[in-house]
Order: structure tokens, then sequence, then C-alpha cells
């Protein structure tokens, strides 16, 4: 591997882990509160780019570029779209199984885990009804532009520009939850719901946040992660499954760990890629051998709330 | 349908089978099946490639498949149920990307082929046509002993353990039941049983190929659990209707409908799935009232072999009296009853950490034989950790700890939910003293009726010590938290363990269910045990402990003779916050 291929990768690597990073954050966040593991998350993160492309563009999308207004419009409907999928998700699939009072009796993991898994298999199936092809090319809103390395090696603008963005939101709203009020309330109720709920904190309404602010940064790392390649609307699960691979390696509640996560699954991943020895193929394979070994390990993460 | 739509579905139905003793019995939320029937349906074909007859690769594939289970179920052996339910559906996927990517294993996306009717040559120079009849037939037959083993599995003695892990794994490790050899056991008659099922379809559809056996599958078949939950009878059958009814359905709606499209039969069978796990809570609510049916096979044969037990609690005997009746010593695992007063555990220096804070440092204690030991002290002295690390679940940073097996109690009153207070006692005893392959032979029909006898034998006395004879076949949420605790001290004596550690055991308790509870220790005392009680109340400590142990700050500040100790100046200074 030559130097200007290894910088390629470490870019383009970086910058994909910054978006695998923004789903982590979402599972770490909604782990930490409720104990759950989100399954439909990468179907989510899938579903509310679609949403956005149908409302904008239509259900025959082409990878052209888009205009100021219609970029805006795509990137709030996708932000919006997450965020409900995500709590609608969470009220119909997951909350059933929950104990009404937290920290009371154990909650039916078994019924979560299979709400969360068939609440993400039908968005997939819903989306496939208008989008019937297996993969599209979506629109990109940022620079199509490359910087030559040499040798005939680009890196390409947008990868900074992901990062960039990727980095800016993950960082910012985990320094946001570390000082503001809302953040207090969410920490509060993710280390004593009761003692929360007895101080007058409406865990319910502040849990459904979490989960629409899961939902949303799933959208947006939708959307940064759509245009690098062609994306069909059944491509969530294996999303979903890199993001909660990542947030593992983050140790599955930190925050600023899920983030540090995706940076090094996606780094990792795309050395593996450019490395001739081993290729795509078994890039695809790492982030869930990496999940299968490392999940087991995190029972003290993975309290079976 | 056809008949090879039937025969299919049947298979599919053994592969429910095998995950809901995982999943309805055992509590583990197993994605992984699609895996499992991979590596039956796929394996077979490729070691026929490799050139053995399809009778031995079938069986050497099933074989594998039992293997990789039991490795699972190594692997997740300790993990949380939401741990379980990841590292399986990441083992789904892992199987599923790897045979698409690498086609060398699965004869890429279009599989393996081999001739659907084929012809088998059995022993005894007989030759059986697979034909897809011939599928049906065994497929039922398959279903049929499945059901009728795991049943009897479910009622003998790994049955037992593994709904005990499933109620409370903690509590369940505590008693000494093996918690990572039991789960490989479960999760390798799961994987053995999806095998065969994917060895199976293979075989009747003469090709097996990756799209047949996506991580969907697995979806499928938990959903089919789930509706199904762990009822005897029904819950197979409600699988199959599942597996049978939904893409039927599904295909039928978008038939009759205007919308004639795959894409709606996809939509309508996940609605469908999502339905069905939105009644999982009813389910689960019918079976928690159904507990006294799963256990009754169970009552009945302890019934059968308590006439010659000499039973004295269901005698009708009043609660009073029966800590004295129970004669038969509790300690059988050990039955010399050791000398009163010999050293059975001796610890030395004990420092043990947990995270920042050092909780023991350097505490010193001797149990002996015969000893009621109270160890009291203030809240936060590192009475409850003490108690971990002589229970073996913590381990101490720093000193030695020699001498017997000790089993504990915990603060938290409630047990199994779903056994009944003979079951939980039953499981205490065995993991106490667990006979050598035993549920092997219980399963091959083999019956060791004089363990069973002295087992039952054990319970009773157990139960009887504590003056809970008469509830040992009631519900287990209809007992009241004094009646918990006193089950709580049944199930620690019954392990047979000589040092019995309790923490708590009197909170709760109405002043009847304390005097049962101090017959029971001092029962417990008289038969050589040696029965460490942390406790809060100074005056039950005073009347009722031989020797007690005051700690403070993870040492011991005081020992001797209740009336010495709690006359101590610095206990009262410490202990009670009275200034000197």
């Amino acid at each position: 591997m030559s130097a200007a291929v290894a910088q390629q990768a470490l870019v383009t690597g970086l910058a994909t882990g910054a978006t695998y990073g923004l789903i982590a954050l979402g599972f770490s966040l909604v782990h930490r509160l409720t104990g759950v593991i989100a399954f439909a998350h990468g179907d989510i993160a899938v579903g509310a780019v679609f949403l956005a492309v149908l409302v904008v563009i239509g259900t025959t999308p082409v990878a052209s570029s888009l205009g100021v207004a219609s970029a805006v419009a795509l990137i709030a409907l996708a932000l919006i779209a997450g965020a409900l999928l995500s709590a609608a998700v969470y009220a119909a699939a997951v909350r059933p199984f929950l104990p009404r009072v937290r920290g009371g009796t154990g909650s039916d993991v078994i019924g979560w885990v299979a709400g969360g898994l068939v609440a993400g298999l039908l968005v997939r199936e819903l989306l496939s009804l208008p989008f019937s092809q297996q993969a599209y090319a979506l629109p990109d809103p940022l620079s199509s532009g490359v910087i030559g390395l040499g040798g005939g090696v680009t890196l390409p603008v947008r990868a900074f520009e992901v990062l960039a963005i990727a980095l800016v939101v993950g960082i910012g709203v985990e320094r946001a939850l570390a000082r503001s009020g809302a953040g207090a309330l969410m920490r509060a109720v993710s280390e004593d719901p009761t003692a929360a709920a007895l101080l007058g904190v409406s865990t319910e309404r502040v849990i459904f946040a979490a989960f629409g602010l899961a939902g949303a940064l799933a959208g947006l790392a939708g959307l940064l992660i759509a245009p690098a390649a062609p994306l069909g609307p059944t491509d969530g699960v294996l999303l979903g499954l890199q993001g909660i691979a990542a947030a593992l390696l983050g140790r599955l509640g930190s925050l600023r760990l899920a983030i540090a996560g995706g940076l090094a699954l996606g780094v990792l991943e795309s050395f593996i890629t450019a490395w001739t020895a081993l290729g795509a193929r078994w890039a695809a394979l790492l982030p869930l051998i990496l999940l299968v070994a490392i999940a087991p390990t995190r029972s003290n993460g993975l309290l079976a709330r | 349908m056809s008949t090879i739509e039937l025969a299919h579905d049947l298979y599919l139905l053994l592969a429910v089978l095998g995950l809901a003793l995982a999943v309805a019995h055992a509590g583990l939320p197993m994605l992984a099946q699609s895996a499992f029937m991979a590596v039956g349906g796929i394996g077979a074909l490729q070691l026929e490639r490799l050139g053995l007859p399809i009778g031995s690769a079938v069986v050497v594939a099933v074989a594998g498949g039992a293997a990789i289970g039991s490795l699972t179920g190594l692997l997740i052996g300790r993990a949380s149920a939401a741990a379980v339910a990841l590292t399986s559906w990441g083992l789904a996927w892992l199987a599923y990307t790897a045979l698409l990517t690498f086609p060398g294993l699965s004869g890429g996306a279009q599989g393996l082929t081999r001739p659907a009717v084929d012809h088998l040559s059995a022993v005894f120079g007989l030759t059986i046509t697979l034909t897809p009849t011939a599928h049906l037939v065994l497929a039922a037959l398959l279903c049929l002993l499945a059901l009728a083993g795991s049943a009897r599995l479910r009622r003998g003695p790994a049955g037992l353990d593994v709904a005990a892990l499933r109620d409370d794994r903690e509590l369940a490790v505590s008693l000494g039941v093996r918690a990572v050899t039991r789960r490989m056991a479960v999760m390798a008659i799961c994987a053995g049983v999806a095998a065969l099922a994917g060895a199976g379809i293979s075989l009747l559809l003469g090709v097996a190929a990756p799209a047949d056996l996506s991580p969907l599958l697995s979806l499928q078949l938990l959903a089919a659990v789930i509706v199904g939950g762990s009822a005897p009878l029904v819950g197979p059958v409600l699988g199959l209707v599942v597996i049978v009814a939904i893409p039927r359905l599904a295909d039928w709606l978008t038939q009759g409908g205007s919308i004639s499209d795959q894409a709606a039969a996809g939509v309508i069978t996940a609605a469908i799935l999502v339905a069905c796990i939105a009644l999982r809570p009813r389910v689960t609510a019918l079976r928690g009232r159904a507990w006294r049916h799963d256990d009754a096979p169970r009552a009945g044969a302890a019934r059968a072999t308590a006439g010659d037990a000499g039973d004295a609690a269901s005698a009708g005997a009043p609660p009073e009296n029966d800590a004295a009746s129970a004669a038969a010593p509790l300690a059988a695992a050990a039955p010399a009853r050791p000398q009163a007063g010999a050293l059975l555990l001796a610890a030395r220096g004990l420092h043990c950490r947990i995270g920042d804070v050092e909780i023991l440092r350097g505490l010193d204690l001797e149990l002996r034989a015969g000893e009621i030991h109270a160890l009291i002290g203030a809240n936060g002295s590192g009475k409850t950790t003490a108690l971990r690390v002589l229970a073996g679940e913590l381990a101490p940073s720093a000193g030695a700890l020699e001498g017997e097996r000790v089993r504990r109690s915990f603060q938290r009153t409630h047990g199994f939910a779903s056994l009944s207070p003979y079951s939980q006692v039953l499981a205490a005893a065995r993991a106490g003293d667990p006979a050598p392959g035993g549920s092997l032979l219980r399963f091959a029909g083999m019956r060791d009726a004089e363990r069973e006898a002295a087992e039952d034998r054990r319970v009773r006395a157990a139960l009887a010590l504590v003056g809970l004879g008469e509830r040992a076949q009631d519900d287990p949420q209809r007992l009241g938290p004094g009646e918990q605790r006193l089950l709580q001290v049944a199930r620690v004596a019954a392990t047979g363990a000589r040092v019995l550690a309790l923490d708590e055991p009197a909170v709760g308790m109405g002043p009847q269910e304390r005097e049962r509870l101090l017959a029971a220790l001092r029962e417990l005392a008289a038969q050589g045990c040696a029965v460490l009680v942390v406790e809060h109340d100074l005056r039950l400590v005073a009347a009722n402990a031989t020797v007690v142990t005051v700690i403070d700050e993870g040492r011991v500040l005081a020992h001797g003779a209740p009336g010495a100790v709690i006359g101590d100046e610095r206990v009262r200074e410490v202990y009670l916050g009275v200034a000197a």
C-alpha cells in the first residue's frame, strides 16, 4: 500500500467512520437511558433518507445536483423523518415491553428485540413499495471535487466535508448534552429513573426526546453516507449493525467513545478495503466479526433492564 | 398446498421446536437459527461434493451444527439477554454475508444443487426413495420426536436448571447451577435441530442457496416461537400457523385486491409479524397464569416418592414443630457430621476493591461448625461485599481464603418466579449434589430411584426446616415477603453446603416467621453447619448468635460472644453512633 493510497484510505475511512459515529451516538444515547438496543436504528437512517427523497425528488431519484432550496428541504426532511420514525418505533415496538415503572421488574428483552426487528422490517418493506429497485444513486448536496495526491490517487473533497459536518454535529450534541439542562435530565433518568421520576422529571418525555434525537442523527448520517455508493431501501440493517459495532467499540454508553468507535471502525474498514490481500469482502465482514466478538463481553454495559 | 410445501413447512416447524427450547424455555432471544440451518443445508451438500454419501453428509453436518451451537453457547455463556440477541443477530448476518461474498462456500447466489428425488441406500440393503411424500413423513416424525424430546428435557434435571437460570440467573448461579454448561447444551440442541431442518429442506428442494437462509428467516422463526410461547402443545401448533399462514395470507391478500405485487406481500408479512409481537405481552401473561401446569408432573413424581420418605410436613404439623421434625440432615453432600467447633472456613487479611473504592481492608473471619455467626456493622462497612468474596463471586485483591464452599442468599426477596417452592429447592438440592450425567440418564429413561428419593427427602427436609412444607406446590408469587425469605434459607440449606451465609434474612418478617427462621438457623447449626448471618437487629443478634463479628471500614472491629461485643464501647460508638 503506497503512502498516497494510505492517505486516501485514512481520509475516506475517517469520513465514513464519522457517520458511523453519528449512528453509534444514537445507539449509545438510547441504550444508556433504557437499556434497549435499538434494532431498527439502521433502517431508520436509511428510511429517513428515502422519505426525504420521496417528498423532495420523487420515486425516481437521479444523482444530479440539487438547488439550494431542494438541498435544504432534503436535509430538514431527513432530520424530521428520522426523529419521527425513531419515536414511532419506540412507541409502537419497544415501549410495550419495558416495565411501567423503571427499576421495578425487568423488561421483556425477547419482546423489545423482536419488536425492534420487525419494526425495522416493516420500514424496509414499506420503502420497497415506492422504491422497487435494489439500489439508487442519490443526489448529493455536497461538492464533487477531488484533490490530486499524485500517482493517480485522489482525495474526494466531500470526504472532508462529511468528516467536518459529522464531527461538528456529533461533538456538538455530546457537548450540549454534557452541559445543558436537557442533558442533565437525560443523565438523571439514565442513572436513576425512579429518583428522577420522584423529582418530577417526566421520564417518558425524556426517553421520547432521546429516541427522537437519535433518529435525527441517524437521518443526518444516512444523508451523509447515501451518495457515497448506490443505496437500497433494504441496506439499513447492515448500516445499523455497523453503527452498533462502532457503539460497542465505544463501550456502548459513553457518547464521546461512540464517536471515537465510529472513526476507528471506518478507518479499519477503509484500510482493509485498500489492502489488496484482504479487500472489500473482508471489510464487509469486519463490523459483524467485531460485533459477535465484543457483544458477549459487554454484559455489564448491556444491562438486562 | 402441495406435498413439497407442506414438507418444507414441517421442516421449518422442526427448526421452531429447536428454537423454542432456547427462547421460550431458556429465555435466550436467539436470532442465529438461519445460520445454524445453513450449516446443515449447505454443509451437507458441500460434504457430499467432497465424496461423502449423502446420509453420512447429513449426519456430519448436523453434528457440526450442534458443535457450532455449543460454541455459540460458550460465547454467550455469561452474556445478558440483550447481548445474546445482539450477538446472535450478528452471527446470522455474518454467516449470510460470508456465504454471499465467498461463493466458494455456498456456490454463489444460486447456491448448491443436487437431484431432488434421490435414492438412499439405507442399512439392511433397503433403498429409500426420497420423494416429497417420504420427506413429509420424515419431517412429521422428526417434529414428533422433537416435541417428545423437548417435553422430556424440560421435565428432567437439566430442564429445571434451565428454567431456574431463565427466571433469575444470578440466584441460580449462586446456588451452584452450572450456567455456562447448561447454555452450551441448550444451544447445541437448538442448533443441531436447526441444522437437521436445514439439511432436510435442501434435500427436499435439491438446492441450498444463501437467499433462502437469510437472517429474515431467523426473525420469522423467532416470531413463530413468540406467538406459540412455551405452551406444550398449543405453542408449536400456533408456531406452525405463523410459518404456514402468514406468507400465504399475504399472497392471498395481494392477489385478491387490486395490488398484485411481491412488495405488497412483504409489507403485509411484516405488518402481521408486528401484530404477532404486539400480542406477546398477553401471551406472557397467559404463561404466567399457567405456571402450575408446567410444574404438575414434577409435583406428581414428588408425591409418589414422598410416602416412603417419612414426610412430617404434609401431616399438618404446626409450623413451629416443622424444624424439629426435619430429622434428615441437610448436609447430604458431606454425610460425616463435623465436630462442633471444627474450623470450616478461614479468611485472613482479605482485601477487595470495587472500582476505585477499597471496601475490604484486611478482613479476618473464622467460621466454625455449629455456630450462628452474626456479622454486623454500619451501612457501607463491607458486610455484603464480605459475603460476596466468601461465596467466591468477587475475587479478593489480597489475602487468603481457605475452607469449604460457601452458599449465600441475597438481600432481595424474590426467587424463581415460575417455579413452585418445591422445584426451587429441588433445583438447589441438585445443584449442590449433581449426579454425573444425570440429565442424560434421565433423558434416556434411566431413572435412579434411590437418588430421586434422596433428593425428595432433602427438599422436603429443607422446606420443613423453615415451615414451608405446606406451601411446597403453591404459586411462588403468593408467598409473602417473609415466606420468600424463609424459602431463601431453604434453598441455600438444600444445596448441602456446610457454610451458609445469609444476607439480612429477617427483614420484613413478622414475629412468627422470625421464630421459624431462628429455629431453622439453630437446627442448621445443630446439624454441623456454620451459619453466617448479616443482621441489623442487635436484639436478635444478642439473643441468638453464638459469635458476633463487628466490621467497620472493611476490617474487624470486635469479635467474640454477643454480650461482650455489643457492650463494647468502640462498637457502640461506630455502630450505634453513641458517643463514648
